[in-house]
């Protein structure tokens, strides 16, 4: 328990110094980019004065202080140029909503897809199946992931007669995304979970079950398959965690408005809070993915011990 | 005599009979042969061990019992039986699933990496005991937890909920072990049992085997390169050669009266009969190729002794004793008389006045 304890501190920690770093980082950019397009037009009384109204002059410290002091409140603030005046919770909230939708819908996809084709192809090693599976990993590598994407907007969406744009409404066009989503994630995990299962296929304790009269697909199951599990299972959850930070692929293609981007076009345009909001989501969701990670490998191995019980020996 | 007697083990029942067997594998696009016709038989309740070389056939030998040979490789001829069945012409996983661990079972060489590293010990025995002993639940589980004291795992009960990276390596042999008897086979293969552990531990495990094979009633083939081990544990001993078994015989017969010269070069590479200021005897040259067809005997291009008819006839099994005998030309009558190396002569010597063989 105080290894958690211990553990969680020094993930606040962390995620303080993120949020602190980017922070500064943020008021050190030049001040033109707070006014856009506008800035020419703009003489210098008024750009102090929309400065002053932002709280950009005061100094930084204060600055930090009354963000963090707001944050405590759980207020995220308001978006200053992406859509001025609009609380951060409003914009980010709908959005995650849509790309976490997508996201999970993609990952267990891919999970089912991908693990089932990885298992086939261990189990049929070197055979054709695992040549074809083999084939389609390194395709999915190998090839820009947006050369397939154009090729399934453009082609599938004609044979299958399926919507070529997404409707919030039209179930029908959630099918595309979410396969494009899936292709490459769909490789890799085919590709690991084959990859620890053959490494477990050719441990001794295999020779040894087969030995005491087991039979192979009993082996596959009570075995293998769990062991080799085991090694996945760290990076399950900020998988799952990191589906919100959507894709910008894949939403810009099929008009998703998720928040595949967002961080990018915050910046671009200089939206302080925003950016600052979206620091702290995806490095929260980086640390507890990890954390959880690491407790559901130590349930699955009895190895691991994240705290020192001692004397277990 | 620790060892049982010649007449007791020879009037025996044969549980197990091979006959010429051959053995081949697929390597890089050639083929190799393992087992050049090696023959068999095995007597019920004896401990016989297979000693050679590395890469002498010995373990491939053993496996082709229970259908453990590597995709690669086959039998190409022969017979293995066993209750009446040819093991050499199974085929498909439910034949040998009435074989393995059932009526055959192995114990391995590394017991470090031989058990499931995620399961508790007591789950991997109490699976050999819900396969082949029609026990479930929780009577499987009471009998597991006495298989593990009868292999000397004290406070049982608490150590079957614990893990492998629990236990030392000594104490993972005896898990192991404990899986292979919780079969309850007829036959215990033990691929060197002892090789990855430590000597003070080596002798308590193969005084364990030695127990367990009288309460659980079982023939054991020990396969091993230690001739320590031999000494202490053999009914009798084969002596294998690039595929082959080339002299088989009692203990006593192969250690104080070896026929082949093969035989007479192993025993004189013990330390144990070195004499000191000399260089210890080792085999010269390497084991034949065995992608090659072999000519003759085997051994002849290592034996500075060999005679010509060596390199061009294959010698059959020349009998010394009825439960003796050797693959060499030297037995036959026509040969030259040729002596053992002195260090042989030395062995018979140091067991006359010591009586080495009765420890």
């Amino acid at each position: 328990m105080k290894y958690y304890l211990i553990r969680l501190l020094r993930s606040v920690l962390t995620l303080l110094i993120v949020v602190t770093v980017v922070f500064l980082l943020m008021r050190m950019m030049p001040v033109e980019g707070y006014f856009g397009t506008n800035y020419d037009k703009l003489d210098e009384l008024q750009k102090q004065a929309k400065l002053e109204n932002l709280g950009l002059l005061d100094p930084w410290y204060i600055q930090l202080k009354d963000f963090y002091v707001s944050l405590l409140h759980g207020d995220l603030g308001q978006s200053i140029t992406y859509r001025p005046k609009v609380a951060i919770s409003t914009i980010i909230g709908s959005k995650f909503l849509v790309s976490l939708r997508f996201g999970l819908a993609s990952l267990s996809l891919s999970l089912v897809l991908g693990l089932s084709m990885g298992i086939l192809m261990a189990r049929s090693k070197g055979k054709i199946w695992d040549k074809l599976g083999t084939g389609y990993v390194v395709g999915a590598n190998a090839v820009p992931a947006v050369i397939y994407y154009l090729l399934i907007q453009v082609f599938v969406t004609k044979w299958l007669d399926l919507p070529l744009l997404y409707e919030k409404v039209n179930m029908l066009s959630w099918i595309l995304p979410v396969i494009c989503l899936s292709l490459v994630s769909t490789a890799y995990y085919a590709m690991w979970i084959r990859r620890y299962m053959v490494d477990e296929l050719n441990k001794d304790y295999i020779r040894l079950a087969r030995a005491k009269g087991l039979r192979n697909k009993t082996i596959m199951i009570k075995h293998v398959m769990r062991n080799a599990f085991v090694p996945m299972a760290q990076y399950l959850p900020a998988s799952i965690l990191y589906t919100i930070s959507g894709s910008i692929y894949v939403e810009s293609l099929f008009s998703i408005p998720g928040t595949g981007g967002l961080l990018v076009t915050a910046i671009q345009r200089q939206d302080n809070t925003l950016v600052q909001a979206l620091v702290l989501v995806y490095s929260s969701i980086g640390i507890i993915g990890l954390l959880l990670g690491d407790i559901l490998m130590a349930t699955f191995d009895p190895r691991i011990k994240l705290h020192n019980e001692g004397g277990s020996r | 005599m620790k060892h049982k007697a010649t007449e007791e083990i020879l009037n025996g029942e044969i549980v197990l009979s091979v006959d010429e067997i051959v053995i081949k594998f697929n390597l890089r696009g050639k083929e190799l042969t393992a087992i050049r016709g090696a023959s068999l038989d095995l007597h019920k309740g004896e401990s016989l061990a297979i000693v050679g070389e590395s890469g002498s056939g010995k373990s491939v030998f053993t496996k082709s019992f229970m259908g453990l040979l590597d995709s690669n490789g086959r039998i190409e001829s022969g017979t293995i039986m066993y209750k009446g069945d040819n093991l050499a012409k199974f085929k498909t996983e439910d034949d040998w699933i009435k074989i393995r661990g059932k009526e055959i079972a192995m114990v391995f060489q590394d017991p470090m990496t031989s058990l499931n590293p995620l399961k508790t010990i007591g789950k991997q025995v109490q699976e050999s005991i819900e396969l082949h002993q029609n026990l479930k639940g929780e009577e499987a589980k009471k009998l597991a937890i006495d298989i593990l004291s009868d292999v000397g795992i004290s406070d049982s009960e608490k150590r079957f909920k614990q893990y492998p990276h629990e236990f030392s390596g000594g104490m993972r042999q005896r898990v192991v072990i404990a899986i292979a008897v919780a079969c309850n086979p007829n036959i215990l293969i033990c691929d060197e049992p002892t090789t990855a552990l430590d000597v003070t531990i080596q002798a308590q495990i193969l005084q364990l085997l030695k127990n367990l094979q009288k309460k659980y009633d079982l023939t054991i083939i020990y396969i091993t390169h230690d001739l320590g081990v031999v000494a202490n544990v053999a009914d009798r001993i084969a002596v294998m050669y690039a595929g082959d078994i080339i002299e088989l015989g009692t203990a006593d017969e192969v250690f104080f009266d070896p026929k082949h010269p093969y035989t007479w070069a192993l025993l004189s590479s013990l330390p144990q009969l070195g004499i000191k200021g000399e260089p210890l005897y080792s085999i010269k040259g390497t084991p034949p190729n065995l992608f090659k067809e072999i000519v003759g005997d085997a051994f002849a291009p290592r034996n500075p002794k060999a005679l010509k008819i060596d390199f061009v006839k294959r010698p059959p099994y020349f009998e010394v004793t009825p439960t003796h005998k050797a693959r060499t030309w030297l037995l036959d009558p026509r040969s030259p008389k040729i002596e053992p190396p002195a260090m042989i002569l030395k062995m018979r010597e140091m067991d006359e006045k010591w009586g080495v063989s009765n420890e």
